[in-house]
């Protein structure tokens, strides 16, 4: 099964499911838990589902394309739903059918994987999914985010496209995954990666990026007083690329790099806040 | 009487919980039954990643009956002047359930007052169950848990169903969003239907028949048995190291077993590599050839008996390949590097705030590991080993692959230590230094190996309890009570005539140059003294040593080896039938000689009683005795791993008590006829030196005046 059709499979499946189907946000997140159609929908008593490819950069995972699995820009695919469905599990096993994956002719495992974002003061508990011994998705029961307790709970899936990929069409390397006919994952990115990996690691402007966390910081803090969740937001979330890039320049002593992640938690949950003030405020207008 | 089942069925559970949970609820149950007096027969527990049940039999349908007298108001109150109850005493009835004729008067401690006769009990079991299981459910324990949709009740994870029969009548329970029937799952890929239960008897064979084996240890045997066959069809054995079995049987409801490859290139890598990399992140057992080499096969098991197991095997083989590619690329780029370059990168890595990076720590304790050289009398060769190995100890924990596979700290170092053509010994101590490095792990086997471990847990230990980081009630987030207890293990083990005192004073040494004042580092030493000692003592309370002998040994704070022969002397003389006239006589003199001065020495010239010649001439055979006894002890009793007793019991004692015996009847008879407390000093002063001279020869075997109770 090629690439694009894994997503096109994922989002025919996810669209019955009932969920609305998000296109990428335009701004650099290191995870679709970052888009506000997780982050700021998992908030709040409204039911809540979408589905959506989120191109993600980690600065500090990439390798130049050495390894085979680890890189600073990938696609996660990612699914949240609110309330989490009784049977979640079900589903997320008949999803795996549609890519045509048999679960009875594998080896499917939900072995225990928690996860915490400290710069979202979100944490949630549930598993890795591994079909025969590799990791393909993660699942979370999201407990906190935004440090506000959820309810109802939301469940997020994250699927790693490139492995799914790799291990349907039998590649050893992301590269060599075929993303559309006669066009791999490597022609399309290999560049890319190489040059930002080069750019992260030895020539980013750490000076610069210092900067340019202040201005944002300050700027989402402006905003949120202004009530301007989501141009505020946006700043938090450049906020947080800046940070990273810092992260993987090495110029940050872990004091140091403690003290950042706190700045972007205390912006994230004061967007969290805000959030759910307005939507509390707007429900009520409604209502009156 | 009937049996109960109750079942939580769930979505996957951690495997870390599968132990606890069988444990726990089963004595909640045990609980929760007593505090309704439900009577009950056996109570057995089940867990799979996907359910934990409970089954109960024997429980009587009704609680006992019973009656309870409860006092009402003094019978003055109670009624009036014509003998009719009075208000008080007809709301006292009403609220017991009682007519007011039915009301005794009987005195009572101030007074006569009127009780209720109140019958209790009878309570029938299919009535308290529902609310008596949906709080076991609540009340399990769990370090965390979680909430789910919009579920109120949290959970370890989110509940699926419930099941509840009393025999084969349905339990109301409603829980955690579920209302109990009599349906459970079976294996979630080869059941091929519900399991629909007839009678809660019926549980574990008919979850066997869906291909759940529900039963933790059936389930552990059943996965080696798998395992085993599948290694033996190609004469392999299997490496089952830890708790890899159990953690591999935790996670599945029904095991599968399966015979995969890798390249033999890779069988290079060192073999803890090669093991750590199957079982760590994969769960796969390692298997050896007939040769005891490490084979390029693993057996992996499957929780799905699929159409094809050449399916499964592709994707094991894939992941393990991956991993085996980034261990062959750690250990090239490690050894790319001398180990003296690694150790370099230990100033980066900090130890803890206030006490420096893990460089400033490895030069206290190269510090620390000198004086001990010297206080134990090291040999010139094994000094110059301890040097070597100082010199680049813990440098692994700079390396990628440490830092990958953070169990193998130690093992690296030794093999990239040979590798560079550092001597074997020095190796061997690289390794032995970081040992145990889990609590089941083994102890340093060479004496410089554990002059290192000696040191770097000191270093930790005083360091910590100097910042004011000692553990308190439960919580050591530190880990310093897993330190100590190996510190005294090591030590036990090593036989090492240096008390503990000693060595934390030779720790507190290394750290006066440091940012920590005298003060801290001052009470920090004698704390340490403590708290090392009180786990001596644990390990030595789980090998069966009574409290008060305990408490005897520990006399002067003694070396640990001293300590720990001590008590298995004293354990196995107080088995002896004489050992109660011992005690006696050591009594009667201690209490004498408490009066008399020191360093009065025994004049024989004085002695004016011919009681005070006899017992005088016992004394040094009892002396030759008591030396008899330690000597047995200390020959007996190889230094061992405290904790585990010693290899072989102390024999022989016999001769020695009876020399120290023979003290008894001079004794017996001098205090007898002789008059201690004469008016003449000088004789006083003599007699009662005597009798310190008594007390302090039987004194060597420990603090005996805390025995008194025996």
């Amino acid at each position: 099964m090629l690439f694009q059709d894994i997503i096109l499979k994922l989002d025919r499946f996810w669209a019955d499911q009932g969920c609305v189907i998000v296109q990428p946000y335009d701004t650099e997140v290191g995870a679709g838990t970052f888009y506000p159609s997780t982050f700021l929908k998992s908030l709040g008593p409204e039911p809540w589902r979408a589905a959506y490819v989120a191109p993600s950069r980690r600065p500090a995972d990439g390798r130049f394309g050495d390894n085979p699995y680890r890189f600073q820009y990938y696609f996660q695919y990612q699914v949240i739903l609110k309330p989490s469905p009784a049977d979640v599990q079900e589903q997320y096993l008949q999803s795996l059918y549609s890519l045509g994956i048999d679960p009875h002719a594998h080896d499917i495992r939900f072995v225990e994987d928690n996860w915490e974002s400290p710069t979202l003061g979100a944490w949630g508990l549930g598993w890795e999914v591994q079909m025969d011994g590799m990791e393909i998705t993660q699942f979370t029961y999201f407990q906190q985010v935004g440090g506000i307790d959820l309810k109802p709970i939301s469940v997020e899936l994250t699927y790693g496209l490139e492995r799914i990929a790799m291990y349907l069409q039998d590649k050893a390397h992301s590269y060599d995954v075929e993303y559309a006919p006669g066009v791999s994952i490597g022609d399309l990115r290999r560049d890319f990666e190489y040059q930002h990996c080069d750019y992260n690691f030895h020539h980013s402007n750490a000076e610069l990026q210092r900067q340019l966390f202040d201005a944002f910081e300050s700027e989402a803090a402006r905003l949120l007083e202004l009530k301007l969740l989501y141009p505020a937001y946006e700043f938090v979330m450049k906020a947080s690329h800046a940070f990273n890039l810092l992260d993987a320049r090495g110029v940050l002593s872990h004091m140091e790099r403690q003290a950042y992640v706190q700045r972007v938690r205390r912006l994230s949950e004061t967007t969290a806040k805000t959030y759910l003030e307005l939507s509390t405020a707007a429900q009520t207008q409604e209502a009156a | 009487m009937a049996t109960l089942l109750f079942e939580i069925g769930t979505e996957e559970l951690p495997s870390w919980y599968v132990l606890a949970v069988k444990k726990d609820i089963a004595s909640l149950m045990a609980e929760k039954l007593a505090a309704v007096q439900l009577k009950h027969g056996e109570i057995s527990s089940y867990v799979t990643p996907r359910r934990v049940a409970v089954l109960v039999e024997d429980i009587a349908e009704k609680t006992p009956l019973r009656q309870e007298l409860r006092r009402g108001p003094a019978k003055a109150v109670a009624f009036d002047a014509g003998g009719a109850p009075s208000k008080a005493a007809l709301g006292f009835a009403r609220a017991n359930g009682v007519e007011a004729t039915d009301l005794i008067v009987q005195d009572a401690d101030k007074g006569s007052y009127v009780f209720a006769r109140k019958e209790l009990g009878g309570e029938e079991a299919a009535k308290l169950l529902p609310d008596l299981l949906a709080e076991l459910l609540s009340e399990l324990p769990a370090p965390r848990k979680m909430r789910w949709a919009d579920v109120d009740t949290p959970f370890v994870r989110p509940v699926s169903w419930l099941l509840a029969l009393l025999d084969e009548q349905v339990i109301d329970v409603v829980a955690a969003g579920q209302k109990a029937g009599r349906e459970s799952h079976g294996h979630r890929f080869l059941a091929t239907e519900n399991v629909n239960l007839g009678h809660a008897r019926d549980y574990l064979n008919s979850l066997e028949k869906a291909y759940v084996i529900a039963d933790v240890s059936a389930r552990e045997q059943l996965t080696l048995k798998v395992a085993q066959e599948t290694a033996k069809q190609q004469n392999l054995t299997l490496v089952n190291s830890g708790d890899l079995l159990t953690e591999v049987s935790h996670l599945l409801e029904y095991p599968v077993a399966v015979l995969g490859s890798f390249e033999r290139g890779y069988l290079d890598l060192p073999e803890e590599v090669l093991i750590t990399t199957m079982t760590h992140h994969q769960r796969f057992f390692p298997t050896r050839s007939a040769d005891g080499k490490l084979a390029p096969y693993f057996v992996a098991i499957s929780n799905n008996r699929v159409p094809d197991d050449a399916v499964l095997c592709r994707g094991y083989e894939q992941v393990l390949s991956g991993r085996l590619a980034d261990a062959r690329f750690f250990w090239d780029a490690d050894r790319s590097k001398t180990l003296a370059e690694h150790a370099k990168g230990l100033a980066g890595i900090g130890f803890q705030r206030q006490l420096g990076t893990m460089a400033q720590k490895l030069a206290r304790m190269a510090k620390t590991a000198r004086t001990l050289a010297d206080l134990l009398g090291l040999s010139q060769a094994e000094r110059e080993v301890l040097e070597q190995a100082t010199a680049v100890f813990r440098a692994d924990l700079s390396t990628q692959m440490v830092y990958e596979l953070p169990e193998l700290e130690g093992v690296m170092a030794r093999a990239y230590a040979l590798a560079e053509g550092y001597p074997a010994e020095v190796a061997q101590v690289l390794e032995h230094g970081v040992r145990p490095n889990k609590p089941a792990a083994p102890l340093p086997a060479v004496k410089v190996g554990a002059v290192l471990a000696v040191a770097d847990r000191l270093d930790k230990l005083l360091g910590f309890f100097a910042i004011g980081k000692k553990p308190s009630g439960s919580a050591d987030p530190f880990g310093l009570r897993r330190d100590a207890i190996a510190l005294a293990r090591i030590l036990n083990q090593q036989g090492w005539p240096l008390t503990v005192s000693e060595l934390v004073e030779a720790a507190a040494k290394s750290y006066q140059d440091s940012d920590l004042s005298p003060q801290s580092l001052e009470a920090a030493i004698s704390e340490l003294a403590q708290f090392s000692l009180d786990r001596v003592a644990g390990l030595l309370a789980e090998e069966g040593i009574r409290v008060e002998l305990l408490r005897a040994a520990m006399m002067d704070k003694p070396a640990v080896i001293t300590a720990s022969r001590r008590c298995h002397l004293l354990q196995a003389m107080s088995q002896e039938d004489e050992f109660g006239s011992l005690m006696m006589l050591y009594k009667r003199a201690a209490n004498l000689a408490k009066e008399a001065k020191a360093d009065i020495a025994v004049n024989p010239e004085l002695f004016a009683d011919e009681h005070e010649e006899s017992l005088y001439a016992k004394l040094p055979r009892a002396k030759a005795g008591i030396a008899e006894l330690m000597s047995l002890a200390e020959q007996n009793l190889a230094p061992w791993d405290l904790g585990q007793s010693p290899k072989q019991p102390l024999s022989g004692l016999e001769a020695g008590i009876a020399a120290v015996l023979e003290l008894k009847a001079p004794l017996d008879a001098f205090l007898d006829h002789v008059l201690v407390m004469v008016e003449d000093e000088t004789v006083r002063n003599n007699r009662l030196a005597l009798l310190t001279e008594v007390r302090d020869a039987l004194r060597a075997l420990g603090a005996l005046e805390e025995l008194e109770g025996l």
